[in-house]
């Protein structure tokens, strides 16, 4: 097995485009090993990775359109390897779910499912501003017609809700990718969007802050953050099963790690200048997520709404600045993934049970005559809620510390976050499972083929948690190195010899007149 | 690895191993196994917590305290997490007690629970409960701690809602685990403070650079220590946090027993002496620990007074007991404090056992208004209702006299404002005499009630139709559980044992320290307490006797009292009921504590809830910013206008033509 990145990127979309021309019935098991190689893949990557080096590795590196400095530059390092870890593994296990069940037109279906692999794989591994934008943008296609065709009642209006908002999020990160890559082109630098040579080509204070405002609006509209969550609700009611559960797990974090990517490397003066607004906005996510959490009823919103929450402390971690915060970050990140796609399949078999409803006032007592579906629920949602001995734990402490060593008073109000966060998830476990039984109820134990998602998924949930060191070893080594220069920034501006010096050394260059 | 880390991992892992083999067989496995291989467990747990003392006591004086590290837990970005145990004196202590009345609890349930459908499930959650308060005690760092500490709060949830057919028992158990949580985030936050100045989760690192490097009364640490108590107080029942304890008695009642009596409930004593380094550097956060356990013990007392629920009067009791242990141990009483910890565990957890076998044979109910006349009907239940009544009224020679008087004697002894904390103690002594023994006289004296002539002529009473004691709602029969059949002590050996055992122990327990003659509970935590000069003060012989003789006829005034109200002139309660009304008022309804919560927590919540989901998403989010984006976005371009009547294609299609577009805009420019 060569450790090409290449190969992993391309396997599923390659079987999803052999899956067009087979059989109907083959399409879903020929996806599904193309999306099984991609996880061995990952999974050697995992194994293979030396967390003793900060930089990147098995990197590929192409010019792809030599005129524009764009170059195909694909690289692991500890930003993104876990992210790419979850994105195989929930892929698998989606494609997995599905194939355990009828799906209409499956060619289209599969294929659909598989380019929304390749688009995510290649926002995760992509080491180059433009081709960073490129499946940013591609990642949404696949999610349209998957909305838009399987989806189910009021589909179109949710299709529409999601374009819109993510059509605007996405123009504006474009023009933020061109105006970097053109910006940091000064004088005789050829022009160049790799991120290695952006790092080195540090843009004006202006620019730095309408660029990052564009990407974190991009951004915020991906996750979704209060108060750009509008196309979430409509979305996450009619999203079929299998798209939902990858969306929710892994798109949102994406989003999560272009701040970790782009921003704060790329844009220093700025995530210092805006950390304050950011962190106000995870803040209110948090809180804003967490009141719509206990107050809705639809299962998969409570999941949804709880998911803005769970992002906004993700997003606090970012804006924390620091180590402690994004190591954090990138744990949840990992940890909410693995956590809230169960929590959908888990909703699904649940309203199966419920004739059909997703109301968690038509379920009830669900738990009665299934003992192992309800200990796998519960061992999800109290990983959900974050209790001490998962690993989201651990991500929530390391992200609260974070905060609490640069703005004391806003990790304390996050922190209600984490009460209220017990109360809707025990919520939605007890309206579902315990009480008395619902009037359209039938109760009955998880099958052989819905266990085979959902086991291994929570045992996943178990070992990492037994094992957090496994991602934050991983992580350290790069996280300093990607924090480092934001926390240069901060020590500048409190030397104020020093912030003459970087003033000499990166000019004032004027923002592009607007079109 | 020593022999001492060694029995201390086993001492943890067997009550793990019980759980994890009875949840994986689950109702396959027969009868009454389940409870043996539960109790089998924790046997071995007990057996492996006393291996681990003898290996302590045979150490040296400076190897009393080892930490043994399993492997890095969560260490990165300058947290050192490692998952590791601090094994010396207190947690050894700890387990002993945990692990021993644990046991017990077991035996009792083999047969308690015997009938009822979740049999296999309960004990799997008791073994879960035992693994996690063991985690808890043992913890050698900030982190396993808290990891612990909110294990618990889980299993409490789980017992507390075992019987998840009842929605009374459902929705105590949330407020359980909520109020749970709440303190898991005092304490977390608390970590953060004490992180902050000493840079280490580690205890022992953490105490000796504490030490090294703060000033006394350091703003920071005072401030983290609130925190932390405010953790200590959500789980040990402690004024304002305590609501969820009176309703956690919807568990199974050798649930009460373990968790909201023996053993959980503690956890925030033993937090209170295990941090005692910090606690003496910040003086005002170990006051504030004290004035709130006062208090607790106070109002507990008035409460457990008022109220007709059999269970309800020993959790208020419980309540008011932890409030001295909390005093004592905040005001520096630190083996006083453990000391009582113990006696009570054995003394609680024997009245709770009696009370399920008096339940049992009400077939469930626990109204005291409906109880009366036992005596002759269950006479072992009976007398160990009294031995633990008695212990628990301080009565000399019983154990918890002498516990209750350690802790009084320091608090007295230092003197100035802590005079008023002595003093409220002793009030709290006549109160618990009163309290304790209003609930033996009604509940075994007096005229039999139907339930007690049946057993008397060697017939069980059984309900006709099972209903839910704390709302009259109709038991789901076909469900299982609560078990249809019902078990009393006088009939079953297993539950026979547990309680002699206890008994036992609730009279002689409290001979480990008398004082001026035996000091083996001073001695042997005496390593852990080293450096503490509060530790090591010297009583004046004055002040031992006086509190000696003051306890004992205070305990014995309340049950005096008791009795003349209860037995010999009941008109006296109606009357006195009548004429302080509204005191009486305040009481039963608890000193509306429920209602303050309801009134500054649950409903601005609720009601923020609501407004974000009925104005602010449906006017703001939906209207405004859905409503508007779409709207700029259709004004902007006809093209777009178009395509929204149009094909999903054409949004794709959009995408990817606004990109080529922008792109060579810029591109051009450039």
């Amino acid at each position: 097995m060569t450790l090409h990145l290449s190969i992993m990127l391309w396997l599923p979309l390659a079987f999803g485009v052999i899956g067009l021309f087979a059989p109907p019935r083959l399409a879903g098991r020929i996806a599904l090993a193309g999306t099984g190689l991609a996880l061995a893949y990952a999974i050697t990557y995992v194994v293979d990775y030396d967390s003793g080096a900060a930089g990147l590795q098995y990197v590929t590196d192409e010019t792809w359109i030599g005129e524009l400095g764009i170059s195909y530059k694909l690289g692991i390092d500890g930003l993104n390897l876990l992210l790419v870890a979850l994105t195989a593994i929930l892929w698998f296990a989606c494609t997995l779910w599905a194939n355990l069940r009828e799906v209409e037109r499956s060619r289209l279906f599969y294929f659909h499912m598989a380019f929304a692999e390749t688009a995510v794989l290649g926002a995760l591994l992509a080491q180059d501003l433009a081709l960073f934008t490129v499946f940013f943008d591609l990642m949404l296609v696949p999610f349209f017609f998957l909305t838009g065709m399987w989806g189910g009642a009021r589909r179109v209006q949710a299709t529409m809700k999601l374009v819109i908002y993510t059509l605007v999020g996405s123009l504006l990160m474009l023009t933020a990718a061109v105006a970097t890559g053109v910006l940091a082109a000064e004088g005789d630098l050829p022009l160049s969007f790799a991120f290695s040579d952006l790092a080195q080509r540090p843009l004006g204070e202006s620019s730095q802050q309408w660029i990052f405002l564009f990407f974190a609006a991009a951004f915020l509209v991906k996750m979704p953050a209060f108060p750009l969550h509008g196309w979430m609700p409509d979305g996450y009611r009619t999203m079929p099963l299998p798209a939902l559960a990858v969306f929710s797990g892994v798109l949102s974090k994406v989003a999560a790690y272009g701040f970790l990517r782009v921003c704060l490397p790329l844009f220093p003066d700025a995530s210092e200048q805006f950390q304050m607004l950011l962190l106000l906005i995870a803040l209110a996510s948090i809180l804003y997520g967490s009141a719509m959490a206990f107050t809705t009823t639809e299962a998969r919103l409570i999941l949804g709404y709880s998911s803005v929450a769970q992002l906004g402390f993700i997003t606090l971690g970012i804006f924390a600045l620091n180590e402690q915060g994004a190591q954090g970050a990138l744990l949840q990140a990992f940890n909410h993934g693995l956590v809230v796609a169960p929590a959908f399949f888990i909703v699904a078999l649940l309203a199966a049970r419920a004739g059909g409803s997703q109301d968690i006032r038509d379920m009830g007592g669900l738990g009665m005559r299934a003992p192992a579906l309800a200990s796998l629920f519960l061992i999800v949602a109290f990983a959900t809620l974050a209790m001490p001995g998962s690993a989201n734990f651990v991500g929530e402490f390391y992200i609260l510390l974070g905060v609490f060593t640069e703005k004391i008073v806003i990790a304390i109000v996050a922190s209600a976050g984490v009460v209220m966060a017990a109360f809707y998830t025990l919520r939605l476990f007890i309206t579902a499972m315990h009480n008395r039984t619902g009037a359209r109820v039938e109760t009955r134990e998880m099958t052989f083929r819905e266990g085979l998602v959902l086991v291994p998924l929570v045992l996943l949930i178990i070992a990492i948690a037994l094992y957090p060191q496994f991602g934050l070893k991983r992580s350290e080594k790069t996280v300093s190195a990607v924090t480092a220069p934001v926390t240069e920034q901060q020590n500048a501006a409190e030397q104020p010899e020093r912030v003459d010096a970087l003033g000499v050394a990166a000019p004032e260059i004027e923002a592009v007149p607007a079109p | 690895m020593t022999s001492l880390k060694l029995f201390a991992w086993l001492t943890l892992l067997f009550p793990l191993a019980g759980c994890i083999t009875i949840a994986l067989l689950g109702r396959r496995l027969p009868g009454r196994s389940a409870g043996y291989l539960g109790t089998g467990a924790l046997a071995l747990s007990f057996a492996s917590a006393i291996g681990a003392l003898l290996s302590l006591l045979d150490s040296d004086h400076e190897h009393r305290q080892v930490v043994a590290v399993a492997w890095d837990y969560a260490a990165s970005a300058g947290v050192d997490a490692q998952l590791s145990l601090l094994v010396d004196p207190l947690s050894v202590f700890m387990i002993l007690v945990v692990s021993g009345v644990s046991m017990l609890i077991h035996a009792y349930s083999i047969s308690y629970m015997d009938s009822d459908r979740g049999y296999a499930r309960f004990f799997a959650y008791l073994n879960f409960f035992v693994f996690s308060m063991l985690l808890l005690v043992l913890a050698g760092n900030f982190l396993v701690l808290i990891v612990g500490w909110a294990f618990v709060g889980a299993a409490s949830y789980l017992l507390i809602s075992y019987w998840y057919r009842r929605t009374t028992a459902t929705g105590a158990g949330i407020k359980a685990f909520v109020i749970n949580v709440l303190g898991d985030v005092g304490l977390v936050l608390g970590t953060f403070f004490i992180f902050k100045h000493v840079g280490t989760l580690d205890f022992l690192g953490a105490f000796e650079s504490a030490r090294e490097e703060l000033e006394p009364g350091n703003a920071d640490l005072t401030a983290g220590l609130i925190l932390v108590l405010v953790g200590a107080f959500a789980k040990s029942a402690q004024i304002p946090l305590h609501t969820w304890l009176p309703d956690a008695m919807e568990g199974p009642t050798p649930v009460s027993a373990l968790i909201h009596a023996a053993t959980m409930v503690t956890a925030g004593v033993y937090l209170i002496a295990r941090m005692h380094p910090l606690f003496e550097l910040a003086p005002t956060a170990a006051d504030i620990g004290a004035v709130i356990g006062c208090l607790t013990l106070l109002v507990a007392g008035t409460i457990a007074i008022a109220v007709t629920d059999l269970k309800r009067v020993i959790a208020y009791s419980t309540m008011s007991q932890i409030g001295y242990m909390i005093m004592g141990v905040s005001a520096g009483a630190y083996a006083g404090g453990l000391f009582h910890l113990m006696t009570h565990a054995f003394f609680k957890a024997l009245l709770f056992m009696a009370a399920g076998s008096v339940i049992a044979a009400m077939a469930g109910q626990q109204n005291l208004d409906k109880m009366g006349g036992f005596r002759k009907a269950m006479p072992f239940t009976f007398g160990c209702m009294v031995i633990g009544g008695l212990a628990l009224a301080a009565v000399p020679p019983f154990s918890g006299f002498f516990s209750k008087d350690e802790i009084l004697l320091l608090i007295g002894d230092r003197g100035g404002w802590y005079w008023i904390l002595y003093a409220a103690g002793y009030v709290g002594a006549f109160l618990t005499g009163v309290y304790t023994f209003r609930m033996i006289f009604r509940a075994f004296l007096g005229a039999p009630v139907p339930e007690a002539r049946e057993l008397q002529e060697g017939h069980l009473h059984h309900a006709e139709v099972h209903t839910n004691p704390n709302n009259g709602e109709v038991e789901d029969t076909d469900v299982g559980f609560p078990g249809a059949d019902h078990h009393i002590a006088e009939r079953e050996p297993s539950m026979k044992l547990a309680m002699g055992v206890l008994a036992l122990l609730a009279i002689a327990g409290g001979f480990l320290q008398v004082p001026k003659i035996t000091h083996v509970i001073d001695s042997f935590l005496e390593p852990t307490f080293e450096e503490s000069a509060l530790y090591h003060r010297e009583l004046s012989d004055g002040l031992i006797s006086f509190g000696l003789v003051l306890g004992a006829v205070v305990g014995l005034a309340g049950i005096a009292v008791a009795y003349l109200i209860w037995v010999r002139k009941p008109q006296i309660a109606a009357s006195v009921r009548q004429r302080l009304s509204p005191l009486h008022r305040l009481f039963v309804n608890k000193w509306y504590f429920d209602e303050l919560i309801d009134a500054v927590v649950t409903r601005p919540a609720l009601w923020f809830g609501a407004w974000a989901q009925q104005t602010f998403e449906r006017v703001f989010v939906n209207g405004l910013l859905v409503g508007g984006t779409s709207g700029i976005v259709r004004a902007g371009s006809s093209a777009v206008r178009a395509a929204q009547t149009g094909f999903l294609r054409y949004y794709a299609a959009l995408i990817v033509l606004g990109m080529v577009v922008l792109s060579f805009y810029f591109l051009l420019n450039a």
